[in-house]
């Protein structure tokens, strides 16, 4: 931060000589023209008193301008950056066009394992996304791959059962084959069914562990970016401090520039208006009948004498 | 020096049938060479059998043809009706054979089963629509209102509440069986099917008969035989027995005695035991004195087989059509190697039999329907024989001189009686010739005493006949033509010198 600017008061002693002078040439004339000159010389204070207003508010304008450009670069955004332990990094930095750039960056290693969660994270939110029909197909097939030598030892024992009794060739209108045959049947089917729908159910319970397991890795990805903003988060601290700190010196600043300006507007506006109340009695006096008035008095009046 | 006669009584002669199986000279005297026309009476004397009578007046559609196959159609309400098959016809009626061949219903032969169900009568023969008649008309069997997979079966069973079909030329191993009570469904309710090819014992066979009995049905092969139990529910009846290398000829040769089923096997007549305790299936033979006859007479069977069995005559009849030869098994008890005693019909022109339930038998003929009854074959007689075997009188070395033939006959009123004899196996036999003359039962001829309290049955006639000639064996045989009385044959005397030592 640099130096704290200082706003200059205006050079009082060239004021004070040409307003002298201005009195020495009034004198001079008063002194010839004892009658008009009071009212000249109040109209002359009097304008005098007005453009010192004039002038002064130009001034604390010029100098509150002034103030709020210093303080506007004193409180100007510094860059910073901020690097976290595992070599990831964040910085923040005001851009060609004025705005503010914010860049975070992470490891070789932590982009490498962000790259791999990412992927997985992709791989498994496309598996969830597709038709479960064929994996359905495939669990049921596994399955009745589990489950086909038990039905065909099932099978295989009532045929033989069948053949001891006799029976292999029996066909009835009621059971198709005989009761028992139907009976194997319907149960194998209904296991069937029951792998058919236990394959359904399982596809979509894998659908969604790959959706949860995308979710995860997904999730996963972006830890690396959350583990540096969260170790930016000191940085940020130390950042905000500084910024703190800058705002309230440029704060301090602008308040003791402006008790400056405003000390300056106050002793000239003082002076305007005692300028101005002398014009004004002057004014007053030349315009209402009165024992003559002598240049003592007048300087009595200027508290010059 | 005068010899001593030897007397040689054969009592009850051939009254364990005919035997050709053993040596004559090692035969029992009971057996008999021949006997033809012969039953075992109900005193087990050998006897005239009974002739038939024909009940039908008018067989204009029956024409040339002959009656082969006859059943009672046995209905609950109304009157038993006779169905009979024959010149491709069905008939119903006895005095008058009504033709009740459906309409448009073409018959190629007439070799019919026919079976009661459920108050109508079924009748399957090989590649052939089974017909119905339910007491008013024969119908196809197929255009009974219901009916389903209807199937052209050549033999059919009425047994546990259903119909049982087989001998379907294309699936000779299948059975099919009906619904529960409905003859005509066989492709819906509780109807069904088995193919046993996969049960024959010896691999292969083809149905030919079906039987129930003892709870089981019995599936009768050509040369194996499959018994199931639990036929009542057909879907879960299981095999019960097998039995290899004895099947059935033909489904007609099958009878229920009651006690046995008995049928007509490659080796001669067969039948079940019982077999609930047991578990088994022993085969006793029944033909066993006469099987190169009977297996000959199968073998040359070229047209039908028809047999009956009759409790009340106690016989089992087996007619080989084409050769017109009736084999008579009486079943009343069995000899001493398990096979019935067995005598011959020949040329009695008989084509099918039925049992009627109150027990009279119907023959099938050329002239329609017959009664078994009466002593002559529709008012034509008959000839009765008997031939012993070769008697040899327990010395086959010595030569025996026939002396006197006293036969003692019973019945055979005003028969004209041959009385024969031969010696050493020569078929050139002696014959003594004699009448018996009418005979009166009445005592001394009066009216009196010919009322029935004084007629005692038939009359005995003894006679004594001269022979001559020698040999070391001799055969004796009787004859007699049958017209219209019964004869038994009691006992046969035969006086014989025992000669020398040849």
């Amino acid at each position: 931060m640099g130096p704290f600017p200082t706003v200059q008061p205006p050079v009082e002693e060239e004021s004070t000589s040409g307003f002298f002078d201005f009195l020495g040439g009034l004198t001079d004339f008063l002194g010839n023209n004892t009658s008009v000159l009071p009212g000249v010389l109040g109209g002359l204070l009097t304008g005098e008193a007005y453009g010192r207003l004039s002038d002064v508010g130009k001034e604390a304008r010029m100098g509150a301008d002034e103030l709020a450009q210093r303080q506007l670069e004193m409180s100007q955004f510094k860059p910073f950056t901020v690097t976290t332990a595992t070599g990831s990094g964040f910085g923040s930095m005001m851009g060609a066009d004025g705005g503010l750039q914010t860049t975070m960056t992470l490891s070789p290693e932590e982009q490498a394992l962000q790259q791999q969660l990412f992927g997985g994270a992709g791989d498994f939110f496309g598996q969830a996304t597709q038709p479960t029909a064929e994996r359905e197909q495939e669990i049921f097939q596994r399955m009745r791959t589990a489950m086909s030598p038990e039905e065909q030892r099932q099978r295989l024992e009532q045929e033989q059962r069948m053949a001891a009794q006799g029976r292999l060739g029996v066909r009835t209108a009621q059971f198709g084959g005989t009761p028992e045959q139907l009976a194997l049947a319907k149960a194998q089917e209904e296991a069937r069914n029951s792998a058919m729908l236990g394959a359904m159910q399982q596809a979509r319970q894998e659908q969604m562990q790959q959706a949860a397991l995308g979710q995860q890795f997904l999730g996963a990805g972006y830890m690396p970016q959350q583990q540096l903003v969260a170790g930016l988060q000191p940085g940020l601290t130390q950042q905000q401090l500084e910024q703190q700190s800058r705002q309230f010196g440029s704060g301090m600043f602008g308040e003791a520039t402006m008790s400056g300006l405003e000390a300056m507007l106050s002793s000239e506006m003082a002076r305007a208006n005692l300028l101005g109340g002398v014009g004004a009695n002057l004014l007053s006096g030349a315009v209402t009948p009165k024992p003559a008035f002598g240049m003592s008095d007048l300087l009595g009046l200027l508290g010059k004498g | 020096m005068a010899q001593e006669l030897k007397s040689i009584n054969l009592v009850a002669p051939a009254f364990k049938g005919i035997n050709t199986e053993d040596s004559p000279l090692a035969q029992d005297p009971s057996f008999a060479e021949i006997a033809d026309n012969a039953v075992i009476d109900k005193r087990g004397r050998i006897a005239a059998r009974k002739g038939h009578s024909v009940i039908t007046t008018n067989k204009t559609e029956l024409g040339s043809g002959i009656i082969r196959a006859i059943k009672e159609f046995d209905r609950s309400v109304g009157s038993n009706v006779i169905l009979s098959v024959g010149n491709n016809k069905i008939f119903t009626g006895t005095t008058t054979l009504t033709d009740a061949t459906p309409g448009g219903y073409t018959i190629t032969a007439d070799n019919w089963k026919i079976v009661n169900f459920n108050d109508k009568a079924y009748l399957f023969q090989a590649s052939q629509a089974p017909l119905v008649y339910d007491g008013t008309s024969v119908v196809r069997l197929d255009s009974v209102a219901g009916a389903a997979g209807v199937v052209q079966g050549n033999e059919v069973l009425s047994a546990f509440g259903r119909l049982w079909v087989t001998g379907v030329s294309s699936n000779p191993s299948i059975i099919y069986w009906s619904d529960l009570l409905i003859g005509h469904d066989y492709s819906g309710g509780t109807s069904g099917s088995i193919d046993i090819s996969k049960v024959w014992p010896d691999g292969y066979d083809e149905i030919v008969a079906l039987a129930a009995h003892n709870g089981l049905l019995i599936i009768f092969g050509k040369h194996s035989i499959v018994t199931y139990s639990g036929a009542e529910a057909p879907a879960t009846m299981a095999l019960a027995d097998t039995v290899a290398g004895v099947g059935c000829v033909n489904r007609d040769t099958v009878q229920y005695t009651g006690t046995d089923v008995l049928f007509l096997a490659h080796t001669g007549l067969k039948s079940f035991g019982r077999t609930v305790q047991e578990k088994s299936l022993p085969i006793s033979s029944l033909s066993g004195n006469i099987s190169k006859d009977i297996i000959a007479s199968l073998q040359n069977e070229t047209q039908f087989f028809r047999s009956i069995y009759s409790p009340e005559e106690g016989f089992y009849l087996l007619t080989f059509t084409s050769q017109d030869m009736t084999y008579c098994f009486d079943v009343r008890g069995t000899l001493e190697n398990g096979s019935y005693r067995v005598t011959r019909w020949p040329s009695t022109t008989f084509a099918s039999f039925t049992r009627l339930n109150d027990g009279t038998l119907y023959i099938g003929t050329s002239n329609g329907i017959s009664t078994y009854t009466g002593y002559s074959d529709n008012n034509v007689s008959y000839r009765f024989k008997y031939y012993s075997p070769s008697l040899t009188f327990g010395d086959s070395s010595r030569v025996k001189i026939l002396k006197k033939l006293k036969p003692t006959l019973v019945g055979a009123n005003d028969a004209t009686v041959f009385m024969k004899w031969a010696y050493d196996f020569d078929t050139t036999y002696a014959t003594a010739e004699f009448t018996v003359g009418t005979q009166i039962t009445g005592f001394y001829g009066l009216s009196e005493y010919t009322t029935v309290e004084f007629t005692a049955g038939q009359l005995t006639n003894q006679r004594s006949l001269n022979t001559t000639g020698y040999g070391t064996s001799v055969q004796v045989g009787l004859e007699s033509e049958i017209n219209g009385f019964a004869l038994s044959l009691q006992e046969i005397n035969v006086m014989a010198l025992i000669g020398k030592l040849l």
